[in-house]
């Protein structure tokens, strides 16, 4: 693209203060890449308390591990991967103009995430019925190590913020579905759509690390 | 652009564009209103509010200081108590370190000056950068709220297990300090977008001037470093409100992992508050020796250096603390090795001035004020690192004076500097040089008053943060809160002849102080989109050998097409310049 | 035009897949006993690997500018940094013994 006069048209969605859609996309991905570089840095302090207090505690996380459901989380390691999938198949759709299945897309995304959300909403539950609680209000017994709250505070801590984030997730790709139906996105112009994806696979790849730092202790 | 080759050669043609000395319409006049403030995405606008905001703050910081120092004119009660006295000093570092210093040359200087020299029309997420401003007000009223609900005497560095105890309102200060957080990585974020990705045709980097490259080195260290800050005060947050026990002894879990979190984050930030400063110097130094910077590289690659490096020293911080030797051993050796760096800029600044063209204005003066200060700092700071030395040093006055010398006698003067550099820039006014030169004297000598004495009274034993003293310390604690009055006045000279200057001062020109650099190619005040027509560079940022024509190059019909073909009428004689 | 790649829904899928099968391999390897501190190196490896394809074949870095893979490098090198130098504290704290 050049600017062979100043009087050519520019796109409705490239800014005055970017030359050409190129050069704001780049800019746009680049952007949300050392945003997430910061992500990575937060849920690394969380990895670092992780690393600490394994190495004090081994055998500590090993017999809290056990009070975690393997299956449940298998489960939903599968539905994240999957949501990772089916955000990459909305990009692609964007990337084809083909907006019906960008929103189609999106919405599975969502619907994975909600999942996702929905067993980890049972996970708590049923621990919290066994007297599991983050902090200085767990009453559990069932683990013979006096230091079993520190697991679990880290357990929460990890999970909870992770929650979070897919939380801010959903919310954000309804927002992209909104747009979409209003006609904002084509292959032109899809950027909100990029980036929004690359903070969800982000999601997915934390969530990579904590299933088994979590949930395998064998 | 003009034609593309097949090439990666660009020929553009390119024009002299100069500067309006008498601009009607500039960013200060474009919109007006206070809403059309208050919505800005101008990042010069965004930068000013930014300024505002900190002067608040200094001066708020500064009136603790001045509390402090005069409770501390004698020992036992003067006129506040001891807790009280607690939440004063935790309130004016906690004040001046988050919601002054870190901000100061990145956010306020830094959003205003960056892409003037860049050449571009903003930054790449003007919206963004609203909303960094935003983030950092509501911060502020966190922390005001928390001011006035209970307090905090915590010390600014909230250590466990007593701020997750403590009934005054920490959850309040650390929640505010959370969500400042955001404001400095996504300014980070943008400043880093920005260089990247707008620079001007022809602005290489190999062409960045060096304040560019001192503000690309801190947005790095914010966007490592400020998650983990966040994360440290959310597990404090959660400490207090669940008791989770990561960091409390009683339920399995360690103090000290909270230092190593907090000053992960804590020893970087005071290389984001130094290394923008040190841009500024290369700019003030360069433009009045009216020379080339010696030794670019060495500047530019040094403040990457004390980037990387600063990363890998926070232990210095916890020598006392109980961690292991081992880890202690390795802090130490690393802090020494962060000061090299350091060095080869100072040497560098001297060598610059070597054989130039010196200009004593009120910038340079601020210049020599924190090349002077900041090396007796810096190397107060190296004798810290000396394992041994700190453990009788460590949280001593000794600590105080060093951290005053680099952060006020460094950092706050070559605010300043930036300051009285930019003024004429941001306001299209001059302030009184006379004034500016005696508040600058009074300053340096209420400064040295003020903590000098602290390095004898801190080896001699003197503890920091206290309340009560023995009477041998007397003396020294009198001289120093004299000092800090002199300090004061200081300050009010300035603060007077600078209101005056926005109500009465001097117009001036494009460019008073006859600098190469970019952002004086274009009128004071900055005009609304920054310059007219896009920049174009050919030469370095500081050749002063070169006529001022070449300098403001700019492409020949960007603007209206009328002027395809033109030749351009630079000195040099050629046409057309390579991109 | 720079930053656009579009990948074939085929392969998406079999990117997905190949993560599914190493989700299955995650579990599977904690069904053999492996020795200590092995273990949880095989289990960073295997999560390391589905984060690497995550990274680079759905976040697109596979063919995008170098330098945000750099970024992502960087992050990464910065959290080694940050656990490496706090286990040098942590793992090496021996308790003083009082030399009255």
């Amino acid at each position: 693209m050049s600017e062979t006069s100043a009087v050519k048209e520019r796109p409705e969605h490239l800014k005055h203060y970017f030359v050409d859609s190129d050069q704001q996309f780049d800019a746009a991905k680049m952007g949300m890449w050392v945003f997430l570089v910061t992500e990575i840095l937060f849920f690394g302090g969380l990895f670092a308390a992780y690393i600490v207090y394994r190495s004090w505690y081994p055998e500590l996380y090993l017999q809290a591990s056990t009070e975690l459901n393997t299956f449940w989380g298998t489960v939903n390691t599968a539905v994240l991967i999957g949501s990772s999938l089916t955000v990459a198949m909305a990009i692609r759709s964007a990337q084809l103009n083909q907006i019906k299945g960008l929103i189609i897309n999106l919405w599975i995304t969502i619907s994975l995430a909600f999942i996702f959300m929905v067993i980890k909403f049972f996970e708590y539950t049923h621990k919290f019925e066994k007297g599991i609680f983050p902090g200085e209000y767990y009453t559990y017994e069932g683990i013979a190590h006096e230091k079993a709250n520190i697991f679990f505070s880290i357990y929460y801590m990890m999970t909870g913020l992770h929650g979070v984030h897919v939380l801010i997730g959903i919310g954000l790709m309804i927002f992209l579905v909104v747009k979409a139906k209003k006609g904002a996105f084509s292959s032109a112009y899809y950027t909100p759509v990029e980036i929004t994806g690359l903070y969800w696979h982000l999601v997915d790849v934390i969530w990579i690390f904590l299933f088994p730092l979590l949930y395998l202790i064998d | 652009m003009a034609t593309t080759d097949a090439s990666n050669i660009k020929r553009l043609q390119v024009r002299r564009f100069k500067p309006d000395e008498s601009p009607k319409e500039h960013y200060l006049n474009a919109e007006k209103g206070l809403w059309s403030w208050l919505t800005s995405v101008d990042h010069k606008r965004i930068g000013l509010m930014y300024l505002a905001s900190i002067a608040f703050f200094f001066l708020l910081g500064g009136i603790l200081a001045l509390v402090l120092r005069t409770e501390l004119l004698s020992p036992a009660r003067s006129f506040i108590d001891a807790d009280v006295y607690n939440q004063i000093f935790t309130l004016h570092g906690a004040i001046m370190i988050f919601f002054f210093l870190v901000p100061s040359v990145p956010a306020a200087l830094g959003n205003f000056v960056l892409p003037l020299q860049l050449g571009a029309k903003d930054v790449a997420f003007p919206r963004l950068n609203l909303a960094s401003f935003y983030i950092y007000t509501i911060g502020a009223i966190f922390t005001l709220i928390a001011i006035f609900t209970g307090g905090i005497d915590t010390g600014w560095t909230f250590y466990t297990p007593y701020s997750a105890e403590t009934s005054t309102n920490v959850m309040m200060m650390t929640l505010g300090i959370f969500i400042l957080g955001f404001s400095s990585i996504l300014t980070g974020v943008n400043f880093i977008v920005t260089i990247h990705k707008m620079r001007a045709p022809g602005l290489t980097w190999n062409k960045l001037p060096l304040m560019l490259w001192a503000l690309y080195a801190t947005s790095i260290i914010q966007v490592l470093a400020t998650p983990v800050l966040a994360i440290t005060v959310l597990l404090l947050a959660m400490e207090r409100a669940l008791g989770i026990g990561i960091f409390d002894p009683a339920l399995g879990g360690d103090p000290v992992l909270y230092q190593h979190f907090f000053w992960f984050y804590s020893h970087p930030a005071v290389y984001i508050m130094i290394v923008p400063g040190f841009g500024v110097i290369s700019e003030v130094i360069s433009t009045f020796s009216r020379k080339t910077v010696f030794g670019y590289w060495a500047i530019a690659l040094s403040s990457l250096a004390i980037a990387f490096i600063g990363f890998l020293v926070w232990g210095h911080h916890m020598f006392t603390a109980g961690q292991s030797s081992l880890a202690s051993m390795v802090f130490s050796f690393l802090t020494f090795l962060v000061g090299i760096p350091t060095g080869i800029k100072i040497f560098n600044w001297l060598a610059t001035m070597y054989k130039g063209s010196i200009d004593m204005k009120t910038p340079m003066l601020y210049a020599m004020v924190f090349l002077f200060l900041f090396t007796i700092g810096g190397f107060t700071g190296i004798m810290l690192g000396a394992l041994v030395v700190d453990i009788h040093l460590h949280d001593t006055y000794y600590v105080v004076a060093h951290f005053h010398y680099v952060m006020m006698g460094g950092m706050v003067m070559a605010f300043l500097a930036g300051i009285h550099y930019w003024w004429p820039k941001m306001f299209g006014k001059m302030y009184n040089e006379f004034w500016a030169k005696i508040a600058c004297g009074i300053i340096f000598i209420g400064f040295n008053m003020t903590f000098l004495p602290q390095f004898i009274m801190g080896a001699q034993g003197m503890p920091r943060r206290y309340y009560n003293y023995i009477d041998q310390f007397q003396p020294f604690h009198q001289f120093s809160t004299a000092g800090s009055y002199v300090l004061g006045v200081g300050f009010l000279i300035m603060a007077t002849y600078l209101i005056h200057s926005l109500l009465r001062g001097k117009k001036a020109g494009s460019n008073p102080w006859g600098s190469r650099a970019l952002e004086w190619q274009t009128s004071s005040p900055a005009p609304h989109h920054n310059f007219e027509h896009t920049p174009v560079i050919v030469n370095g940022p500081y050749d002063y050998h070169k006529p001022m024509s070449e300098f403001q190059l700019g492409i020949a019909h960007s603007h209206n097409g009328h002027h395809e073909g033109e030749k351009v009428d630079v000195e040099t004689g050629t046409a057309q310049e390579k991109a | 035009m720079s930053g656009h790649h579009i990948s074939s829904a085929k392969f998406l899928w079999s990117v997905g897949s190949a993560l599914f099968f190493l989700t299955f391999i995650t579990v599977a390897v904690t069904w053999v006993q492996i020795p200590a501190p092995w273990n949880i190196v095989v289990a960073i490896g295997i999560a390391a690997v589905k984060a690497t394809i995550v990274v680079a074949f759905f976040m697109n870095l596979w063919w995008d500018s170098k330098f945000n893979s750099m970024l992502f490098v960087m992050s990464i090198i910065f959290f080694l940094l940050l656990i490496g130098i706090t286990l040098l504290d942590t793992l090496y704290r021996v308790d003083p013994t009082p030399a009255f």
